[in-house]
């Protein structure tokens, strides 16, 4: 008896909580998706992860934009690195009715769905670092076009080694969608720019995202090619831990490096100037993203390509094709602007 | 009737149920949005593949045994899923190929843990890592993102004109077959008798490898079953989909009052520590906890709940200890 009373207590609450849900408040699903906001909204920021450095410093940008231009940021945490981790946070910011919200999607079509929940209620959707799917956002704010970042670690690298001598690359997995595109454009640059023509390219490495891997990798790579002159290790991971192997052994500087990873991991290395990085200004990232989040908002601008995008200190930014806005072109880190990054 | 009735107050259903009203209560009045239908449906979704998970674990635990591959099954499931339809499989056809997947995995832990007679928590852990190594060589690392639209909706939309996620149903539809199952039948006193002594049980004839087996078979179509509907929730096949959902799962499990060492455990108490978790997540969600602190948050209740469960026992023991030394006294001194 006490056993089915049991369990029809729980169905009882459980229907009365459905039907209560029913009779409650709008669900907020049939408000106009053309809101407009007479005033800065808030703008909720939605991470990969909470705890990345990467991404606190972006909400330390978009928070610096907020004290600029007005509004508030609310930054969230999954503690999970997938999509659908990322579902419960976009519904969250839903029900608090936030004005905007900006992700860095963790792939691109786990959250969309409640992304496109999002814009129906009238929110507006902005992806920033890594995109969503089209449809779920109208904007996407990148920090630099993946084509560029190829030719210009290359062009660092040759800058460093005098544009002549060999070099390898010391790239993340062999799988790695980004890495490979880049390593196929330095090829086809090297074999055809008459600039390059004195530089090879002896192998190309893998560190597996992983430090160790990476710093044994480096230090196998500079005595195997005793006349290697330099590395590239596309990969932030794989940076720092070759830059802080090769000056244990005192190859460093013999052998220069550059590659991809946050300024501020390598900076000592910088400094001395056997290191150069290719790098954005992560800050800066935060800020555009939250002065496109705002100007989406009050219904500034409607994420149509051409349209110019205000931003503040930042300067004024064009909407590209597939609603895609670029940061700008990254920088190449040296000792004179290594102070500029954050992160 | 007094003991029945302290029994009853005492009892671990009751006192979840209790903590749930609570919950429900306080967060209602401390959280803006949490009473709102839009919160009820989105946190009920958001738990609707965990909570299937939840019915067969309980009942393999309360057989003293345990399946942890329950989300790498569920994975595979939804990567064979997804692999039938870009195949260009209809859907219907899709589905079934993918619950017989998950049917499949239940079988060979099934196999291994039965007949070969090998630790139920050791194979399943081997098979965690052959099923969800399996979604990386099977997908590689990119998803499949072509799911049909009628799934989709399943997944994200509520019953038209109610606040009912479409993907809780088929737990609504299971979770009480799965009480009458283990408390109305002879079955159910058989998983119960293998849990409570698999010897005693054995000697009084019951077949405890068929029972065994079936249950790792029916864990693994209702973990396919929860594949398909984190496919639906998420639009799309992922080889890391329903990743580390095992452990909600099994935590809401013992939360629910189920014995460690088999044998002890009722659907109720399953079902209210369910709703307790999801309660207290939204509650938390929508106080911005991150998703560590939520996590921390619901590690803790379970160890409160082990605490408070075994000094309960302990009180117990000890008042009625007390009472039969008293008995024993006055039985002496009045010979």
């Amino acid at each position: 008896m006490m056993r089915r009373r049991s369990i029809a207590l729980a169905v009882t609450l459980a229907l009365g909580a459905a039907v209560s849900g029913c009779a409650g408040e709008d669900g907020g699903a049939s408000k106009a998706a053309d809101t407009c906001s007479s005033g800065p909204v808030t703008v909720g920021y939605l991470p990969k992860l909470g705890t990345d450095p990467y991404m606190t410093t972006l909400r330390d940008g978009a928070k610096a934009a907020a004290e600029e231009i007005g509004g508030e940021v609310v930054y969230t945490a999954p503690s999970e690195a997938t999509g659908a981790a990322q579902i419960p946070f976009v519904n969250q910011l839903i029900a608090q009715k936030v004005g905007a919200i900006v992700i860095s999607g963790s792939d691109l079509n786990g959250a969309a769905a409640a992304l496109r929940k999002a814009r129906r209620a009238g929110i507006k959707v902005i992806s920033v670092d890594s995109d969503v799917a089209t449809d779920a956002r109208s904007l996407f704010v990148n920090q630099a076009k993946t084509s560029e970042l190829g030719a210009k670690m290359l062009d660092s690298m040759a800058e460093l080694i005098g544009h002549k001598g060999e070099f390898a690359v010391l790239s993340s997995t062999e799988t790695a969608v980004n890495q490979n595109a880049w390593i196929e454009d330095m090829k086809s640059r090297l074999a055809t720019d008459p600039k390059l023509k004195d530089m090879k390219l002896v192998t190309v490495a893998y560190g597996q995202e992983k430090a160790d891997v990476n710093a044994q990798k480096a230090k196998s790579l500079v005595q195997a090619y005793p006349k290697l002159k330099g590395i590239i290790v596309p990969a932030g991971i794989g940076l720092p831990a070759a830059a802080e192997a090769l000056s244990q052994t005192g190859d460093l500087g013999r052998v220069k490096l550059t590659g991809l990873a946050p300024a501020s991991l390598i900076k000592k290395y910088i400094r001395g100037g056997d290191v150069q990085d290719i790098w954005w200004n992560v800050h800066d990232l935060g800020g555009l993203s939250y002065h496109a989040a705002q100007a989406l908002a009050q219904c500034k601008v409607k994420a149509e390509p051409g349209e110019r995008i205000p931003a503040g200190e930042l300067g004024t930014y064009t909407v590209g094709e597939r609603g895609e806005v670029v940061l700008g072109p990254a920088t190449v880190v040296t000792p004179k602007n290594i102070d500029d990054f954050e992160f | 009737m007094r003991t029945s009735l302290r029994a009853r107050l005492t009892s671990w259903d009751y006192i979840l149920a209790a903590l749930v009203v609570v919950l429900l209560v306080a967060a209602s009045l401390t959280q803006p949005g949490f009473a709102g239908g839009f919160n009820f449906a989105n946190s009920v979704s958001q738990m609707s593949d965990k909570a299937l998970l939840v019915l067969p674990l309980a009942l393999l635990i309360i057989a003293r045994e345990i399946d942890i591959s329950v989300a790498s099954v569920a994975g595979l499931s939804g990567v064979v899923l997804g692999m039938a339809l870009e195949a260009g499989g209809p859907l219907p056809l899709a589905i079934t190929l993918a619950l017989l997947a998950g049917t499949l995995c239940g079988a060979l832990n099934g196999v291994l843990v039965t007949f070969v007679g090998l630790p139920s928590l050791v194979v399943t852990l081997g098979t965690l890592a052959l099923f969800r190594g399996l979604c990386y060589v099977l997908l590689g690392g990119t998803p499949i993102t072509d799911i049909p639209l009628s799934l989709t909706t399943f997944g994200n939309e509520t019953i038209p004109r109610t606040y009912v996620p479409w993907d809780i149903v088929p737990f609504l539809v299971l979770a009480p077959l799965f009480a009458l199952y283990l408390h109305r039948t002879a079955a159910g006193r058989r998983t119960y008798a293998i849990g409570g002594g698999p010897d005693i049980a054995r000697y009084a004839g019951v077949r405890l490898n068929r029972i065994r087996f079936g249950l790792f078979v029916v864990s693994g179509a209702v973990a396919a079953l929860a594949g398909v509907i984190t496919v639906a929730r998420t639009s799309q096949a992922a080889p890391d989909g329903a990743l580390g959902f095992e452990l909600d799962a099994i935590t809401v499990v013992f939360l629910g009052g189920v014995s460690v060492l088999g044998g002890k455990g009722r659907m109720p108490g399953v079902c209210w520590a369910l709703v307790l978790v999801v309660g207290l997540r939204s509650m938390l969600q929508l106080g911005n906890v991150s998703g560590y602190a939520q996590s921390a948050a619901v590690g803790a209740l379970l160890i409160l709940s082990l605490l408070a469960t075994n000094t309960a026992h302990r009180v117990h023991a000890a008042l009625t200890r007390r009472r039969l030394r008293a008995l024993a006294v006055r039985e002496s001194a009045v010979p």
